[in-house]
């Protein structure tokens, strides 16, 4: 990350966001970022890095949702050799990479109740412990935290522990949902589209009309900014707002455009792969081969969740998934899936 | 002559920082509201150098008076602070180790109140001197 990603809108919410950041970028206090998938939560979050004294540290983040209990501890933590089989060497921690950084915990909502003790046990001390070690070493990292849960009602609910939820909740900051401030909405089309262009090197596109853009000020965008980012990708590629536009109210659109997933990760910026577009020009976009690009990338997506969530446990997955354990093998092999690489010692 | 302290109260409900300043006003304080954290710690950096006490609700949106203690006492360690918690919520713990001075529960008698920030403004006086 070396530049700040602008915040874009015109906005009260985003204007009350950005004064915000400007008073609590130095402070190094908790945080907890709420808002939708897709609404900007970590591009806040890197904002508030970017404008604070520890620019010029760390900024570590870690997905609390995407990764098993005892993963999660381990990333965040670290372990000693021998702590486990399969601990044959030593790993740092998160908390000791973001040493005088920032550590941004995305997803905290979906932490198991006994993380959220171990965590705040360390944000109470300011010390932690790697597995396997009698040794607490200090820690000084900035914690942000962001969910897209309700953590109020998570805490009346006994998801979220009532004390963790009051000591990283210092400072608060929501972000509405975009389908609330739809004033955003054309300075972030023109924001994206210049830079879409800028990168895919593709002519100046028109405008859109006011048709259009009030059907998109209409949308109700549940995959929010993101959502909005990959209908202006393929606003690109088809070079016609009218049919990208009814595509998305009819909602034929792949939900993958509105589910979240980093730009990178889109089907529709795999499509726009810059470098293949260049050679082979748009027309290469065979529906055909679009159409095996993106089972592939469902199938990985799906495949990978659901090893995720078994701790690549093979016999579970293949039970949820529905598919013989030779297919479940096949399909490991074939969309070249990865164990994370803490796991891949424990197995092999 | 008796100097007159400056006080900022910081509340998000409207009534009880109606109730708060009018009756501080009455007991000879000069009076400054915010109905939340960002607000005050705005106050706080414009007119801060003013400021002789500080009276704060504990659970506010954005920042909250928690934060508000924080940014307070990393900027001025001796301004005596207040915080106020409503029912049921249980955050004082953390304002006790947030440095708040006292921290005190509602409800609560308003001569309780003007008792404390008496109390605290002579023993940062005494130690003054
Ligand atoms: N106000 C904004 N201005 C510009 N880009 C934004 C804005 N809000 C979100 N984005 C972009 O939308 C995408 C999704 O935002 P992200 O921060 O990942 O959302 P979240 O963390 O809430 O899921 C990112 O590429 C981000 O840069």
């Amino acid at each position: 990350m070396s530049i700040p990603l602008p915040i874009i809108g015109v906005s009260q919410a985003i204007k009350s966001i950005k004064e915000l950041i400007k008073h609590v970028a130095d402070t190094a206090l908790n945080i907890v970022i709420t808002g939708e998938s897709g609404v900007g939560k970590e591009v806040v979050a890197q904002n508030l890095y970017f404008n604070s004294n520890r620019k010029n540290k760390p900024f570590i983040k870690i997905n609390c949702a995407a990764l098993p209990d005892g993963l999660l501890e381990s990333e965040l933590f670290g372990y000693e050799r021998g702590a486990f089989t399969g601990a044959d060497q030593r790993k740092k921690g998160k908390f000791k990479l973001a040493h005088k950084g920032v550590l941004f915990l995305d997803e905290i909502g979906d932490m198991t109740l006994s993380l959220q003790s171990k965590l705040l046990h360390v944000l109470q001390s300011g010390e932690f412990s790697p597995l396997g070690s009698e040794k607490d070493i200090k820690t000084d990292a900035w914690i942000i935290a962001a969910t897209n849960h309700n953590l109020e009602q998570a805490v009346k609910n006994g998801k979220f522990r009532e004390d963790l939820y009051y000591r990283l909740n210092i400072i608060k900051f929501y972000i509405t949902p975009l389908r609330d401030r739809p004033e955003d909405i054309p300075p972030l089309i023109e924001y994206y589209i210049e830079k879409y262009s800028n990168h895919f090197n593709t002519d100046k596109l028109l405008k859109p009309s006011k048709k259009v853009m009030d059907s998109l000020l209409a949308y109700h965008w549940p995959g929010n900014v993101r959502e909005l980012q990959n209908v202006l990708k393929r606003v690109i590629i088809l070079k016609d707002w009218e049919e990208v536009v009814n595509e998305l109210n009819s909602s034929i659109l792949p939900t993958s455009l509105a589910v979240k997933q980093s730009d990178e990760s889109s089907i529709i910026s795999d499509l726009l792969d810059p470098g293949s577009l260049e050679t082979k020009g748009l027309e290469s976009l065979s529906l055909k081969i679009i159409k095996k690009k993106a089972l592939g990338r469902i199938e990985k997506e799906v495949i990978s969740y659901v090893l995720g969530k078994t701790g690549w446990n093979r016999s579970k997955a293949c039970k949820i998934l529905k598919i013989s354990y030779k297919t479940l093998l096949y399909k490991i092999t074939d969309l070249k899936l990865e164990p994370p690489s803490n796991l891949k010692r424990k197995l092999s | 002559m008796k100097k007159k302290y400056k006080l900022l109260i910081i509340d998000d409900d409207e009534n009880i920082l109606a109730v708060l300043s009018k009756y501080l006003r009455g007991k000879k304080y000069a009076v400054a509201t915010a109905s939340n954290g960002l607000e005050a710690i705005k106050l706080f950096e414009s007119e801060g150098k003013d400021f002789d006490f500080i009276i704060t609700d504990l659970v506010m949106p954005y920042i909250t008076g928690v934060g508000v203690i924080s940014i307070v006492k990393q900027k001025r360690p001796e301004i005596p602070i207040i915080a106020i918690t409503g029912w049921g919520e249980h955050p004082e713990a953390l304002a006790t180790e947030s440095q708040a001075d006292l921290v005190l529960k509602k409800p609560f008698e308003l001569s309780e109140l003007d008792n404390l920030i008496s109390n605290l403004l002579s023993k940062n006086n005494n130690n003054d001197t």
